[in-house]
């Protein structure tokens, strides 16, 4: 990432381009900028609107569930029988295979294998998906923010430690590592003394990938952070006599904010992502629970009769996943047009 | 005249010459049918094979001393003499085994049967580590000391071959050790046999088959043994088709060859994909059947812990199993019960069951009224369950039935290949969870293992609702030394003890898996034999023209 002397002053670090801009506009601020940037972005903004929109769906569950599909996302039909077109027709026939989509409010998009309602586990399974996505995104910004800026400022033993940690960490491939964890941990679940997590929590495996994803945002923040407190303005902060805290937290996060705010899709993409992955394997959310990657699970024995299991929650883990790439790629245009970010394992 | 003498050979030679050819590569006569298996049997050598693909072809061509009848349902579990001449002379307390071989007997090489054959076999089968080995060192005297290399030999197996008999001493006394003895890794081999696995080129036995023409993960050959007609055995008939096993890994192909006649017998082990399952009940209604098999599936349910310390607590989650809705989750291959002994077990009681029809829809509300009445509406439960399908559905189902009836139930669902060891250890203390048991050989004893209180351990504990029953401890005591050939007398007190089971309401039984009968339009149905523990009898197999 390029800086401008001028804008270095300001302590606050943005690409040149970024600069000149700001330069022309006048007293405007860099984050005013990029925001204004990132508006004129109409691509980013439609697929970051259709993220939005997956979100108020999955947030809306409970009401599709209560008011329109009576059902619960772990409640079994399986000896029900329901009318289509005016047709009674068993929610799973049987040998086992379950109803398609009646495009109706119960079993609008069919029924699973245990006989349960799809379109409202894919809400619920969405919600899950969500919501680890978000705390795990959270905890690998936090930690590795705070891991990066403490190790690269005071350098020495302290970040020899951390880095060969964040090396062990990076040296696991992300699954591996977050099968091992996952598998490991729901028998037992986690008990740090005060601190215990059910095996089944969905916080347990927002934990893990959060854990398992930490040297990969941690690494790029490190390293800004070593060139930036070489700079003038940590000098003159520390001739003012201020702390080292202070100066990590009022000096040094600032200037490295635009990475981190850029790192935040791209964690965020991943998580849900590994998520599925993860629950696919049986090492993520636990069942009854739902979430896109169990429900992938649960529907492949059942292709050839049944692929709408398989395809709806596939279809939505792929629009999720999109939507949040190509709008964080926006925001990382606006924020620095020339960095190109990417989180590779 | 020599030119036209010369001319008449030639002809003569070309026309002898394939049918000489023919028969070198296959000194089997007779037409061939296809079976299609879905997994590859994991040893073809008798004394390594232990999965059902490989006792399949094996119990037809390795007899031991003693097999099983080849009769469907309960009377294909009847142990009858193969090599040996009559049933054992059991002395000593029931530690003393007298048998006495046939004579005359010759091996598909030619080689003649003899009583040492037998100490050789067992020995083998110890030293290639059969999966069942323990079966032999945990009951014949000296098996072990031969196993841990402190012996040369067995030395509680002595043979006689001019005599023909074999005396086997065991450590107790075991009623089930015919059954032992009725394995296919029992049945004898040459003492030319080579002490190293030989599952590319199966050794030579004495049956009505012979196993050739071994393919790794394509396929073999399971032919007519040409020397066994003229030499068989009473109960054990030979066959009449020959049969080229072939291995297709898609049990969606595999069910398609036989629904359209490029192949001829589905394999008993896989199970018709549920997207076929419809087509095939129609297109072949006449050459598809479900038959049940001796596993029983159960929720175990610890006596230990509460809430299952309560028998009301245990009595409504019997009452509450919604067994049709479990078999569905299986495409319908469960029959509902709720006994421990399947139906095809001598001991499996006639009478109806204690707490409700298991074919008809559950008694929700009694059953919420009983876990009300225990005062443990809301107690909560971990249910444990594996990860493998559909058993992770049995335990969603199950999870949601304890909820339903009052009980706060989670759910934990661990890898398959960690399930049973973790709960096998006592310190976990399930409370309940899903179990399943397939027989090793068909004795009821061998499923009353899992509910003895003697058999309880800290670790691979089997007996995981650690029921410790004085009753029923002393029934399996005094029922263990009872000979196999001997199970029908003591058929009553078996049922008694099932039904004691099932009334105290220790296992939460919910069925018995069935598996399919399914061949082509070539094979006369109706005469094909379905074996209680090998599956389709290939003796059986007889073609429709």
């Amino acid at each position: 990432m390029s800086t401008d002397p001028a804008l270095a002053a300001t302590g606050t670090e943005f690409s040149s381009d970024v600069a000149r801009e700001l330069q022309k506009e006048g007293g405007i601020g860099p984050y005013r900028l990029a925001a204004r940037r990132l508006a004129r972005n109409k691509v980013a903004l439609a697929f970051g609107a259709l993220f939005a929109l997956i979100v108020v769906m999955c947030l809306l569950a409970p009401v599709y569930a209560h008011d329109i599909a009576h059902t619960g996302p772990n409640d079994e039909h399986i000896t029900q029988v329901i009318k289509v077109a005016g047709k009674p027709t068993d929610v799973l026939s049987p040998v086992g295979i379950p109803i398609g989509p009646t495009w109706h409010g119960r079993f609008f998009l069919g029924a699973d294998g245990s006989g349960r309602d799809v379109a409202v586990r894919l809400l619920y399974g969405g919600r899950n998906s969500l919501e680890i996505g978000i705390e795990a995104t959270f905890i690998t910004i936090l930690l590795a923010s705070i891991l990066g800026i403490v190790g690269a400022y005071f350098r020495g033993p302290l970040d020899g430690l951390i880095s060969r940690a964040f090396d062990l960490i990076w040296a696991y491939p992300v699954y591996l590592l977050g099968i091992a964890l996952g598998v490991t941990l729901q028998l037992q679940g986690l008990d740090l003394g005060v601190f215990k997590i059910k095996g089944s929590s969905l916080v347990l495996t927002a934990l893990i990938i959060g854990f398992v994803f930490i040297p990969y945002v941690g690494k790029p923040i490190r390293g800004q952070v070593l060139v930036l407190r070489e700079r003038e303005f940590i000098d003159a902060a520390r001739q003012q006599g201020l702390g080292s805290l202070r100066i990590m937290f009022g000096e040094v996060l600032p200037n490295v904010a635009s990475t981190i705010i850029v790192f935040i899709p791209l964690i965020l993409a991943n998580s849900i992502l590994t998520e599925a992955g993860l629950s696919y394997l049986g090492a993520g959310v636990q069942d009854p629970n739902p979430s896109w990657g169990t429900m992938i699970s649960d529907g492949i024995r059942l292709i050839p009769a049944a692929i709408h299991l398989v395809l709806v929650p596939g279809l939505m883990l792929v629009l999720a996943v999109l939507g949040i790439n190509v709008f964080g790629d926006g925001v990382r245009d606006a924020l620095d047009p020339r960095a190109r970010i990417r989180i590779e394992h | 005249m020599t030119r036209y003498l010369r001319s008449i050979g030639a002809v003569l030679v070309a026309l002898v010459l394939p049918v000489v050819m023919g028969a070198c590569g296959s000194s089997s006569s007779g037409p061939t049918v296809t079976v299609v298996q879905g997994t590859a049997p994991d040893y073809l050598d008798p004394s390594q094979g232990y999965t059902t693909q490989a006792a399949n072809s094996s119990w037809v061509s390795y007899l031991g001393l003693y097999t099983y009848a080849h009769a469907s349902a309960t009377a294909g579990g009847q142990v009858i003499p193969a090599i040996a001449t009559a049933p054992p002379k059991v002395t000593g307390g029931g530690k003393t085994y007298t048998i006495t071989i046939r004579k005359g007997l010759k091996y598909s090489n030619g080689e003649a049967v003899k009583a040492s054959d037998f100490l050789f076999t067992i020995e083998r089968a110890i030293k290639l580590n059969w999966g069942g080995a323990a079966y032999f060192t945990g009951n014949i005297a000296g098996a072990t000391d031969y196993s841990k290399g402190k012996s040369n030999t067995i030395t509680g197996i002595s043979a006689n071959d001019a005599t023909g008999q074999i005396v086997i001493h065991l450590t107790a006394p075991y009623g089930a050790f015919e059954n032992v003895l009725a394995f296919p890794s029992a049945g004898l081999l040459p003492s030319t046999t080579p002490m190293t696995p030989q599952d590319t080129s199966p050794p030579s036995g004495f049956g009505p088959y012979e196993i050739k023409n071994v393919v790794p993960n394509q396929g073999y050959d399971v032919s007519l043994n040409p020397s066994y007609a003229s030499q068989a055995i009473p109960g054990v008939p030979a066959g009449h088709v020959n049969i080229h096993v072939k291995i297709e890994t898609n049990t969606t192909t595999e069910a398609e060859d036989v629904l359209n006649n490029s192949a001829d017998v589905f394999d008993w082990g896989d199970t018709v994909p549920p997207s076929l399952l419809p087509q095939v009940q129609s297109q072949a209604a006449s050459r598809y059947a479900s038959e049940p098999t001796a596993l029983v599936l159960y929720f175990f349910m610890n006596i230990k812990e509460k809430p299952f310390d309560n028998i009301l607590a245990r009595k409504a989650v019997i009452m509450a199993l919604d067994r049709n809705a479990l078999s569905r989750l299986d495409s319908g291959n469960i029959t509902p019960g709720c006994y421990f002994l399947p139906p095809t077990l001598v001991g499996h009681p006639s009478t109806p069951c204690p707490y409700g029809d298991p074919s008809k829809s559950p008694n929700i509300a009694a059953a919420k009224k009983l876990v009300a009445e225990a005062g443990l509406t809301g107690y909560p439960v971990t249910v444990w369950g594996e990860e493998r399908q559909p058993r992770k559905e049995y335990i969603d189902n199950y999870a949601a039935t304890l909820n339903e009836i009052g009980f706060k139930a989670t759910t934990k669902i661990i890898a398959s290949t960690q399930y049973f060891p973790t709960i096998g250890t006592l310190k976990s203390h399930p409370q309940t969870g899903f179990a399943d048991w397939q027989q090793d050989f068909p004795n009821p004893f061998d499923f009353y293992l899992l509910v003895d209180g003697s058999g309880i351990s800290q670790v691979n504990n089997e007996n995981f609702g650690e029921i410790n029953d004085p009753f029923i401890n002393s029934e399996i005591k005094a029922l263990t030394p009872v000979l196999s050939s001997q199970l029908s007398s003591v058929a009553s007190r078996w049922e008694k003890l099932d039904e004691y089971v099932a009334k105290k309401a220790y296992l939460g039984v919910f069925g018995y898996e069935k598996v399919p009968k399914f061949t082509s339009t070539r094979i006369n149905f109706s005469q094909a034999i379905f074996h209680p523990v090998y599956g389709l009898d290939y003796t059986s197999l007889t073609l429709t023209k």
